[in-house]
């Protein structure tokens, strides 16, 4: 197993409630990230999953420092991103980008091709010197599939696909290490969706990245991920290698999660057991006792509203391929992806 | 499974904004140009030639020249800006067209009829209305553009500043914004200018400087701060870019806009507000030449000489109008929901 | 039939010329039956839909051709007034964006109780009953109360259940729902998608889905209307295309939908992209995505071939797709 390169700790981000305009007080917070886990792998693809409101988003702005958490730390190289600012922040920066999930936001309008992808080097003087940016900024262009002779022209003359990867190639300027992509492909098109994934996965082996992939989506997921975190409410609710989250998921929200996906043969509908939810995701400001999945749970008992259930992996469930981290007093295996005859 | 090459998607949604914008919301953004390079065959695409036509017959397209291409078509501007351009020359070079001196009146006359050489007749002074209402527009002109300029700056300035940092800042604008708004601009004019003896143009600018840089301030913070939430920043700042930078090169230029639009429209209030001023006497005041003091002056007059109060009066308010409709076809072609 | 579209032709005006955004399209569905109508963003699944309905924007819209037979007549020869009645009363609508189509200033409960006052003449009091009687079809809890509540006091999907409400009023035979679930959670999609299905039996009502998502298609549909570029290039019953697509642009979707299980790191990707609707390429649309296409696709139109007696596919080699 590869050395872990990013190690993120009891993150939690709180962002108060306040009432009044002139005397301010908080009358409570909106808890989005609440004591997160997560590992990342040198050269390895973590998927997190979950809905809207469920923090994932959150949780990426955390990693790549565009907002500090209100506890926790996040360890690269030995160093707590989290503490940093100024030059060592800067530093950082350099080696964990991110790749957003709007291609028609996360583009300058103002700017051309060039001026963009040729950004990162303007920030960072050192990863390349002056004569051979433009040079540089061509060649990344042609690394995402894009026409290098196209640098001057402006975003909106591209569609969503080439847009997104007018922002992959940003990303990849500085030859980071780890890219944090949420929801890369969530506002394309199925058959550009493809295009794009298949372009993040040729690049992750030639570079040798580590990606953080966060999606609301399993299916999406399966193809890219090495290993995968459900979340819920600002929590992981269950996470393990890919096999393990897609045919022995033990967490009732990843199974009801994975029954959800809608499979697109008409055949597998007959012999797939469907869980349907009942009910929304409740506010993030306004957190269920104990288990915050119960409230929509089948399984949920008394000790759900009392106990918090701890993310680890169940006893009874050690040795096999079952054994992995979950978050649920009830963690029991449960097959739901019907395989392929 | 062998790997998929990728075709480099060499195609161009050359349609520009224009192209998706006329169709429903949830079909637009994806009007693009299909692939015609020979990319489309699965291969990499050679790489054009040097001269590769770009689909706007050469120069790359900005949203800044889609604008000038919108507003050179728009009649509206045609005309507004003709008529501006004409005002800005007249007071420049009055003399052009106006041999005349302005001060130079001849009792005798007073509020006699047009006549040769004097086509607008003469005032209740016996100066020539024509030769004054030429030269009030530089008065007027003046004014407008420098009270403009120095609200656009003060406004935008302190504006974007409380946008980017809120916090303790942004409160304290926002209080100091609604005082100004609370002051009734005429009234504060009246107590204002009445202690001034000067009679150059600067007191009047100076006061609607005072008074016009909350409506800015008001509009180039919400500017910023719309542009602030967009992901591009968000990028910026995920690269370590330095505060400065994020607002220079990614705030500044996509929250102009606004703040250009809202200053054209209120060039032509200001100008009329020096009318105001001076007509109740507390602008500028003679021998300083202005429509508002013209109007003023030839409004007791008004049976007698119609002519005296008509002149001045529809020079100020086709002035006006010009600027107005001129920010508003601005308004047009900047406005991103239209694009 | 209870909807007959034939040869339908939508034009848009645009500053870059004439947008054919929807080209000869014609499709039918029968009382209780679920049609759905597959296509990326600028196919012209929307404004089909839109036409049907009567509430395409004219300008810059115009229906060029065509008919659209409803319980045997013509809509497009009727006049608005009569067009408005069939809205509502014979087809209802279903929008994506449930929150800004609903008028946030009136409670949920005055926006149901609306269309049994002006469709029905009903008093106000037996209008809120019904609504909260209509609540309850919908699945929503504790309608007596939430009767009273604005749309922002409901969630995503319980908004769209409100939609539903709207649309099944007046017991419409026809609904069509316009993306119903793509701005919900997947484990909300479910709920919706089954709430629709299980409504359409019900009432036996036909229903068109116009949706992008494949896998949701498969889920609930009984046929299947593919669109590309303005045209139906394939149509037939949801078992068929799955088992073997007739069409090469069918053929490419359904490869690259991610799918849960099937394991595999690579997508297939279908290669360019869908082209412009003011700059159609001549003969088959889909010839330069094509990895099929020969000299006669660059210069002929295919037109809908006969696969079987529910089936067709506009292709010149479909054939040959069937067969892989």
């Amino acid at each position: 197993m590869a050395e872990a390169i990013l190690e993120v700790r009891g993150l939690h981000k709180h962002y108060p409630l306040t009432r009044g305009v002139l005397f301010r007080k908080e009358v409570g917070s909106v808890r989005a990230v609440d004591g997160v886990d997560l590992t990342l792998r040198r050269g390895e693809t973590l998927g997190v999953v979950g809905e809207s409101g469920c923090g994932k988003s959150t949780a990426a702005r955390l990693l790549v420092s565009l907002e500090r958490p209100t506890a926790g730390s996040i360890t690269y190289r030995g160093e707590d991103v989290t503490r940093l600012s100024g030059r060592a922040l800067k530093a950082v920066r350099r080696n964990i980008q991110m790749v957003f999930q709007d291609p028609y936001t996360s583009l300058n309008p103002r700017m051309t091709v060039g001026d963009i992808v040729g950004e990162p080097f303007d920030i960072h003087p050192e990863a390349a010197p002056k004569g051979e940016r433009r040079r540089r900024v061509r060649e990344l262009l042609d690394v995402v599939g894009l026409n290098p002779e196209h640098i001057n022209r402006y975003p909106h003359q591209f569609s969503g696909g080439q847009r997104q990867r007018i922002g992959i190639a940003r990303g990849l300027a500085l030859r980071p290490e780890i890219i944090v992509a949420d929801e890369p492909v969530s506002a394309l098109d199925v058959s550009v969706q493809a295009q794009v994934i298949n372009l993040m996965a040729r690049l992750q082996r030639e570079f040798g990245l580590s990606y953080v992939f966060i999606a609301h989506d399993l299916s999406i997921v399966r193809h890219i991920s090495d290993r995968v975190a459900v979340m819920y409410l600002g929590r992981i609710v269950e996470s393990g290698r890919d096999s393990e989250i897609y045919d022995h998921p033990t967490h009732p929200y990843t199974q009801a999660l994975l029954s959800a996906v809608p499979v697109p043969d008409p055949r597998a509908r007959a012999r797939r057991e469907r869980i349907i939810l009942t009910g929304d995701v409740p506010s993030p400001a306004a957190v269920p006792s104990g288990c915050r999945f119960r409230t929509r749970c089948w399984k949920a008992r008394d000790v759900c509203a009392e106990e918090v259930p701890l993310l680890a992996v169940p006893q009874r469930l050690r040795g096999g391929l079952a054994g992995h981290e979950s978050a649920c007093h009830f963690a029991e295996e449960k097959r739901v992806v019907a395989p392929t005859p | 499974m062998p790997e998929q090459p990728f075709p480099p998607e060499g195609a161009i949604a050359g349609a520009g904004p224009g192209g998706a914008m006329d169709l429903t919301a949830s079909e637009a953004g994806t009007l693009e140009r299909h692939p015609r390079d020979p990319g489309a065959d699965g291969s990499p695409a050679p790489p054009p030639g040097p001269d590769a036509p770009d689909p706007a017959g050469g120069r790359p397209r900005s949203l800044w020249s889609d604008a000038w291409r919108d507003l050179r078509r728009n009649p509206v501007f045609v005309v507004s800006s003709l008529i501006i351009l004409f005002l800005v020359l007249i007071s420049l070079w009055p003399s052009a067209i106006a041999p005349g001196n302005p001060l130079a009146c001849d009792l005798a006359k007073a509020q006699q009829g047009s006549g040769p050489g004097h086509p607008f007749g003469y005032d209740g002074q016996g100066c020539d209305v024509y030769t004054r209402t030429v030269y009030g527009a530089r008065t007027s002109v003046a004014v407008g553009v420098l009270a403009t300029l120095g609200v656009a700056v003060l406004g935008s300035v302190l504006g974007a500043l409380a946008g980017f940092f809120g916090g303790p800042w942004d409160a304290v604008l926002s209080r100091v914004t609604d005082i100004f708004f609370a002051i009734p601009v005429v009234l504060g004019g009246l107590v204002l200018l009445s202690v001034v003896t000067s009679t150059s143009v600067w007191p009047v600018i100076g006061f609607i400087v005072l008074l016009g840089w909350p409506q800015i301030s008001r509009i180039a913070r919400g500017a910023v701060i719309t542009a602030q939430q967009h992901d591009y920043v968000q990028a910026a700042r995920a690269l370590g870019a330095s505060s400065p930078r994020v607002l220079l090169r990614h705030i500044a230029p996509n929250a102009v806009a606004p703040v250009i639009v809202v200053s054209t429209i209120a060039l032509g209030t200001y100008i009329a507000l020096e009318a105001t001023l001076s007509y109740l006497g507390v602008g500028l005041k003679p021998p300083s030449v202005s429509w508002g003091i013209d109007i003023s002056a030839a409004s007791p007059y008004v049976r007698n000489a119609p002519h005296a109060l008509l002149w001045p009066s529809g020079a100020l308010a086709v002035t006006v109008l010009a600027f107005i409709m001129l920010g508003d076809a601005v308004r047009d072609a900047l406005d991103p929901k239209l694009r | 039939m209870l909807l007959d579209v034939r040869d339908l032709h939508v034009e848009f005006r645009t500053r870059d010329g004439v947008a054919r955004a929807v080209n000869g399209v014609s499709f039918g569905v029968d009382a209780g039956e679920t049609l759905a109508v597959l296509g990326e963003s600028g196919s012209g699944k929307s404004v089909t839909a839109q036409a049907v309905m009567g509430i395409l924007d004219t300008p810059p819209g115009r229906v060029t051709g065509g008919e659209v037979l409803f319980q045997g007549r013509d809509l497009l020869k009727l006049k608005e007034e009569e067009r408005r009645r069939v809205r509502g009363a014979g087809m209802a609508m279903v929008f994506q964006d449930a929150l800004s189509s609903l008028n946030p200033v009136l409670t949920v409960g005055d926006q149901l109780g609306e269309m049994f006052t002006v469709h029905r003449g009903m008093s106000r009091k037996d209008a809120r009953a019904k609504a909260v009687e209509l609540m309850d079809q919908v699945r929503i809890p504790a309608a007596r109360e939430r009767v009273r509540q604005y749309p922002h006091q409901f969630s995503g999907g319980m908004r769209q259940r409100v939609m539903i409400a709207m649309a099944i009023a007046l017991e419409p035979a026809l609904i069509i729902a316009d993306e119903p679930t793509t701005a919900l959670d997947v484990t909300v999609q479910a709920q919706v998608m089954d709430l629709l299905a299980e409504l359409r039996r019900e009432y036996r009502m036909g229903l068109v889905l116009i949706t992008h998502d494949l896998g949701v298609v498969a889920d609930v549909a009984d046929r299947i209307a593919v669109m590309y570029a303005g045209r139906v290039v394939e149509s037939a019953p949801v078992d068929d295309i799955y088992k073997a697509p007739a069409h090469p642009y069918t053929r490419g979707l359904l490869d690259s939908v991610p799918r849960l299980d099937l394991k595999g790191r690579e997508l297939h990707a279908i290669r360019g992209l869908p082209p412009s609707l003011t700059d159609v390429p001549r003969g088959c649309a889909f010839h330069p995505r094509c990895p099929m296409a020969r000299d006669v696709c660059r210069t002929d139109v295919p037109a809908p071939h006969e696969v079987s007696a529910t089936r067709a596919a506009a292709c010149h080699f479909w054939k040959e797709c069937l067969n892989g």
